[in-house]
């Protein structure tokens, strides 16, 4: 059962499984959006007589057609179609509904924009400039969101301190690259409303959001997911816009409107995990102890928040908690700039700032002269330790995964010139109390068909992840009988009950919690309707029955098929089959208060990631040997699956630290396609070695915890300190490329310079 | 008909004079695919003729429509045209390089592309034929003309074949290759080597080096300077400096700063002069272009 | 208005003949998965760079997004949905199944047809065979391990059964 996969998997396999882009409808026309060439600017005026002329486009539509209000995810910054300004190249300006793609396009060229351009500010610095031009009005001095989150009394951990290192890093804007660009069919109709046809990670909260803007109530949008390519955070709200336009279009021409992003679109108008700035202090005691550590943390927004606020919160906050630091003193800066909006990839912030702490803490090793691994062991957080911000380690082995993956390495080995090893670690959330303010739960049904088989009906999501096949050995294991018989109903907001969806790690904890306890509520069902309807059980006490291999079994040894009893149950029902509910809600989370301090997720996991590399000096290639990944996500239900997840995070990870990164030049993207914006191959990963600690947990269904969004995070610090120990080269800006490396060789900062 | 599978050049050559100046030659579409397609197209990757290997004494003559996956594959280039085999191995994928052609890597003169630093290298000949009954042979080089252009007409000429000598005993090639990731990139910086070692001593030796202009650029200075030196580290090095002093090259957001590219042009020329004397000299080389698998 | 000139296209697709009236410069992706209605090989960025809408033309692994239609007039060309027979599935199907190798699946049906073209010219890949094979495809969620140990699988029980 360790390696169970749902018979999806034979979908994929055969190219049978369909996804946003496979949809055809009776009728559909094709959507196209119009975008803006200038990275700001006034619209003066837009001609779209000339395109609505054109021979098989059914409608045009602009700004003003819509007379939309503001909407966002934080903020309601956005319009569906921009009015007055756009704010970058990519701005949503026009859309258009034609039959066929190539009158689509032509409509789009004919789509005639004067535009007064306006100056651009391309940087957050720029925009934080006195008298730099503003791009919302709510907004004059483009500081979108700002924190102070302080703990105890930096200044005089300052003082006290033996030691005290500082640097800057940063990092670059990274595009989640999933293989399947958003598509999405979008079909209106008087009696249900709208239905759009895409894959989402949560298609409640999205479908929330996108019927108000459409004016219509939550119960009247109804979205069915397809198959997923991939989503990594960027499909939990995906592209607004496109659903939007593509319903907009739909209700005004009566027909079902697609709309397809090419790749290009992905890069210039998806929502990238943001580029980001920061300078670093800590204060330590020469025997290693940490005393503080203060940031000042610069986040470009892009032109439009989105979740971005919220993303900034766990990018400025969560690695405290890694280790014992009592003093703290952050100040993160969230700001408007004339670029593409940004959004949330894996682990939400979580490793924009975990490769800058990791990357400091070895400069910090280096300093005092210590081991890297012993500064870690000495500092880090601990089973039954509350960290700084309040999170309780219900469990936690991340000792255990440092020296782990320290060993595993072969930390102490002696090697050749040129080739080093690099440690790094990492704490992450299972689900999130800041994520929804109604809840931070989750609910499933369980119900029991006439043939004995049975349905979980959840909107938790599957794209490839694995939820779909743990969730049905979560059941499994509850009603002792083959995950085969299970099927997972998640894809349709109308007969799914309201659910969060997959971000914040929450979906196997929360999630598989749900599951198990609706699981055991049918089965309790299952005992009571067995006792009450079947002639030979109706003496029985219900209390000692059993559910074994698919059959309800007696003290006395008396079987009866699950069908017997799922039939009889429903015809006693007049119909209605057994169905059970599960409710979940996270136990002692809390709400973060004012100062960001609260247990907000009711348990968490670990990781240590430590890789080995050869460095060319000549050239400053760096060749990855072998990276081991050491997980402290409780016990594990799929081994396939959690294997799957590191492999597929390591890559992730590696190509954050080595090769990805948006390059700009006044607004444009330089890079928007994967022939120029690069992510491994098959040849460039290094060979991957996950360990799991089966430390089980006393929260997570069976034990087990969240791994789907850690995976990525510490193998971007434990490359460039790999590197770092293998030459001397400490590279503080991402990506590090041959030629970052190669001048961090020959010019710049070498480890043992470290101020 | 506005797309004509030829079978033969002579049914290539007959529907571009028929055309008159309308129609574009495409043989693997590659490139031009992602270019504006012309409406009328001759496609000349079917004629046999044209992806031949054909061997007279020391003379190769390959026909431009062969593949870079066959290139690669084949055991006579590998052995005797080493750089170009290697430099094939490289472009883009298997999957390019099962349709790309050597043809239309030079006439689609991107000046990163693989193919044209390994011809170049071998100081290869092209052999033209335009759909007047003309032709023409003329090195390689001469071909190029500004940005992704090359003198050919592509509506009335069609580059046949390349043409060049196989390596004698004594003699050896090596490509190297910088790029940002190991497969599906064009390369940062790649250099080709080409040498001929008679008593330890450098006889002859050609470098090549792109992307520093529209075409793979000959370091005839350096090439110059080794005439005569003695296979040795010190001489390779030197090349290696003689030809940062050399290249010319300019920053790229894309691909990187000028000083790095022209550091790495030093390296390429270091380890591919080295790697071809090896070669030439009958030193078995730690290097392999990698598992051939096509 | 772009003139769009159409053509007799004759195309043999898992080895049933197929003809239309086309665009010859329409690409290949496009007529499979829309005039054919094989929806199996996937569009990931529509220029050569992904390797989602791999295709065998004439038993060569190729970008079907970068093949004009009119290139492959009496070719034969193989999908994803050739490797299967109903329920019959292809070693190499079975194989990424069993491994783990599939996550989302967009990527699988080109790496599948990608393994599918190595192991016709070489039955015994090597490990960096495979890595060499695969690597104009890209995968986001894999980390390509499994996909590896997947065609290495396969072969293996290909040479097995003696096939």
């Amino acid at each position: 059962m360790k390696n169970y996969q749902n018979a999806e998997v034979y979908e994929k396999v055969t190219g049978r499984a369909v996804y946003g882009a496979d949809l055809n409808f009776p009728g559909m026309l094709v959507g196209k959006v119009l975008r803006s060439p200038h990275p700001h600017g006034k619209i003066l005026k837009i001609d779209t007589s000339r395109a609505q002329r054109i021979p098989g486009v059914i409608d045009v539509i602009t700004g003003k057609d819509l007379q939309q209000k503001h909407y966002g995810i934080a903020i309601p910054d956005e319009e569906p179609l921009a009015t007055e300004k756009v704010r970058y190249m990519g701005d949503e300006v026009a859309a258009v509904a034609a039959r066929g793609l190539n009158a689509a396009r032509e409509a789009l060229e004919a789509i005639e924009v004067e535009y007064h351009p306006l100056t651009a500010v391309n940087t957050p610095e720029e925009a934080l400039q006195t008298g730099a031009p503003s791009l919302h009005q709510d907004f004059p001095g483009n500081l979108t969101w700002e924190r102070y989150l302080e703990r105890g009394d930096m200044k005089k951990a300052f003082e006290d301190a033996d030691v005290v290192v500082e640097d800057s890093f940063s990092i670059p804007a990274v595009n989640q690259a999933y293989l399947e660009p958003v598509s999405c069919v979008a079909i209106a109709d008087r009696y249900h409303g709208v239905t759009i046809h895409t894959s989402l990670q949560s298609p409640h909260m999205n479908r929330n959001i996108i019927a108000g803007v459409l004016g219509l109530p939550p119960s009247r949008l109804r979205i069915v997911c397809p198959y997923m390519g991939g989503g990594f955070g960027g499909k939990v709200f995906g592209n607004q816009k496109a659903y939007i336009l593509a319903s907009l279009l739909s209700m005004r021409t009566g027909q079902p409107v697609k709309i397809q992003l090419t790749r290009e679109e992905e890069f210039i108008a998806g929502r990238p995990m943001p580029e980001a700035w920061l300078k670093l202090k800590m204060a330590l005691k020469k025997d290693g102890t940490f005393l503080g550590r203060q940031s000042d943390i610069l986040i470009d927004n892009g032109a439009y928040s989105a979740q971005m606020p919220f993303v900034s919160k766990t990018l400025s906050e969560r690695n405290d908690s890694l280790y014992h630091i009592p003093n703290l003193y952050t100040r993160a800066r969230l700001v408007y700039t004339n670029r593409v909006p940004t959004g949330q990839y894996r682990a939400y912030g979580n490793q924009v700032a975990n490769f800058a702490y990791e990357s400091l803490i070895d400069l910090a090793a280096q300093k005092i002269g210590m081991d890297p691994l012993q500064i870690r062991l000495k500092n880090c957080i601990r089973q039954g330790d509350v960290s700084v911000h309040g999170l309780k380690m219900r469990s936690c082995a991340l000792p255990e995964a440092l020296e782990t993956a320290a060993r595993e390495i072969g930390w102490k080995q002696r090697r050749p010139v040129n080739r080093g090893v690099g440690l790094a670690c990492c704490i992450h959330t299972n689900g999130n109390t800041a994520a929804f303010r109604g809840f931070s739960g989750a609910s499933a049904s369980a119900r029991l068909e006439e043939d004995g088989r049975v349905t979980i009906i959840t909107g938790e999501q599957d794209y490839g992840q694995g939820t779909h096949s743990t969730f049905a050995q979560i059941a499994a294991r509850v009603l002792d009988i083959p995950p085969d018989w299970i099927i997972i109903h998640s894809k349709d907001t109308a007969t799914t009950p309201f659910s969060l969806g997959a971000f914040a790690c929450r979906q196997l904890t929360i999630g598989g919690n749900a599951v198990r306890i609706a699981a055991e509520n049918l089965k309790k069902k299952i005992k009571e309707t067995a006792g009450k309807q079947l002639e030979n059980l109706k003496h029985e006490n219900t209390e000692n029955l059993e559910l074994k291999a698919g059959k309800l079994v007696t003290a006395t040894g008396k079987a009866v098929p699950l069908e017997k009893v799922a039939r009889q149950g429903m015809y006693a029902n007049q119909g209605m089959p057994l169905v059970a509910d599960g409710y979940y809600e996270p136990p002692e989370t809390t709400a973060a208060d004012e100062s960001g301090y609260g247990h907000i997720s009711a348990t968490y996991s670990f990781a240590a990631h430590a890789i080995e590399v050869e460095v060319d000096p000549e050239t400053g290639e760096v060749t990855p040997l072998r990276l081991v990944a050491v997980h402290d996500s409780g016990e594990i239900i799929n081994q396939l699956v959690s294997e799957g997840q590191v492999y597929g995070g390591v890559s992730q990870g590696y190509g954050y630290a080595r090769m990805e990164g948006y390059l700009f030049r006044e607004g444009e993207v330089l890079n928007p396609g994967f022939h120029v914006y690069h992510i491994p191959t098959s040849l460039d990963m290094p060979p991957v070695k996950p360990i799991f600690l089966e430390n089980k947990d006393p929260v997570g269904p069976f034990g087990a915890k969240g791994i789907g969004e850690i995976v990525q995070v510490p193998s971007i610090a434990a490359y460039v300190n790999a590197i770092a120990d293998a030459s001397g080269a400490r590279v503080t800006e991402l990506p590090a490329s041959p030629e970052k490396v190669f001048f961090a060789l020959n010019k710049g900062k070498k480890e043992g310079e470290a101020r | 008909m506005t797309y004509i599978n030829a079978t033969t050049i002579a049914q290539a050559l007959g529907a571009l004079r028929e055309q008159k100046g309308k129609a574009r030659v495409i043989a693997g579409g590659t490139d031009l695919y992602l270019q504006q397609l012309p409406e009328i197209l001759v496609d000349i990757s079917g004629i046999d003729k044209m992806r031949q290997i054909q061997i007279t004494g020391e003379i190769l003559e390959l026909g431009s429509g062969i593949t870079h996956a066959q290139t690669f594959a084949s055991s006579l280039l590998q052995e005797r045209a080493t750089c170009l085999s290697e430099a094939c191995s490289y472009v883009g994928s298997p999957q390019i390089r099962n349709l790309g052609t050597l043809g239309g890597n030079v006439v689609n003169a991107a000046p990163a592309a693989d193919a044209a630093v390994g011809l170049v290298t071998m100081d290869a000949r092209a052999i033209l034929v335009d759909c007047e009954g003309g032709n023409k042979e003329a090195p390689l080089e001469e071909l190029y003309q500004g940005y992704n252009r090359t003198t050919l007409d592509n509506s009335r000429e069609i580059l046949m074949a390349l043409k060049f000598t196989v390596h004698h005993p004594g003699e050896g090639s090596s490509y190297q290759r910088f790029s940002s990731r190991k497969s599906l990139s064009l390369p940062i910086v790649s250099v080709g080597a080409w040498a001929k070692v008679k008593d330890k001593q450098i006889s002859g030796v050609r470098l090549v080096a792109a992307p520093l202009n529209p075409s793979p650029t000959r370091l005839r200075r350096v090439e110059k300077e080794l005439e005569g030196a003695f296979a040795s580290p010190e001489t390779y090095r030197k090349a290696g400096e003689l030809a940062r002093e050399e290249a010319v090259t300019r920053d790229s957001p894309l691909r990187g700063s000028g000083e790095y590219r022209r550091h790495l042009v030093g390296v390429g020329v270091e380890r591919a002069l080295r790697e071809a004397v090896y070669r030439a000299m009958g030193i078995p080389s730690e290097e392999k272009a990698g598992d051939y698998y096509q | 208005m772009t003139t769009i000139n159409k053509q007799r296209i004759n195309l043999k697709v898992n080895g049933e003949e197929w003809e239309g009236w086309l665009d010859p410069r329409e690409n290949l992706l496009k007529v499979l998965r829309e005039e054919i209605g094989l929806t199996g090989t996937k569009e990931g960025c529509g220029r050569g760079d992904c390797g989602a809408c791999t295709v065998l033309l004439e038993d060569k692994a190729v970008n079907s997004c970068l093949v004009p239609v009119g290139k492959a007039h009496g070719k034969n060309i193989t999908t994803i949905e050739g490797l299967s027979r109903g329920e019959e599935l292809h070693p190499l199907q079975e194989a990424f199944v069993k491994e783990g190798a599939v996550q989302c699946g967009f990527c699988t049906p080109g790496m599948i047809m990608s393994a599918y073209a190595l192991l016709k010219i070489n039955q015994q890949p090597s490990s960096y065979a495979v890595k060499k094979a695969i690597s104009g495809n890209l995968c986001r969620c894999t980390g390509y391990t499994q996909i590896e140990k997947a065609v290495l699988a396969a072969a293996a029980k290909i040479s097995e059964s003696g096939n």
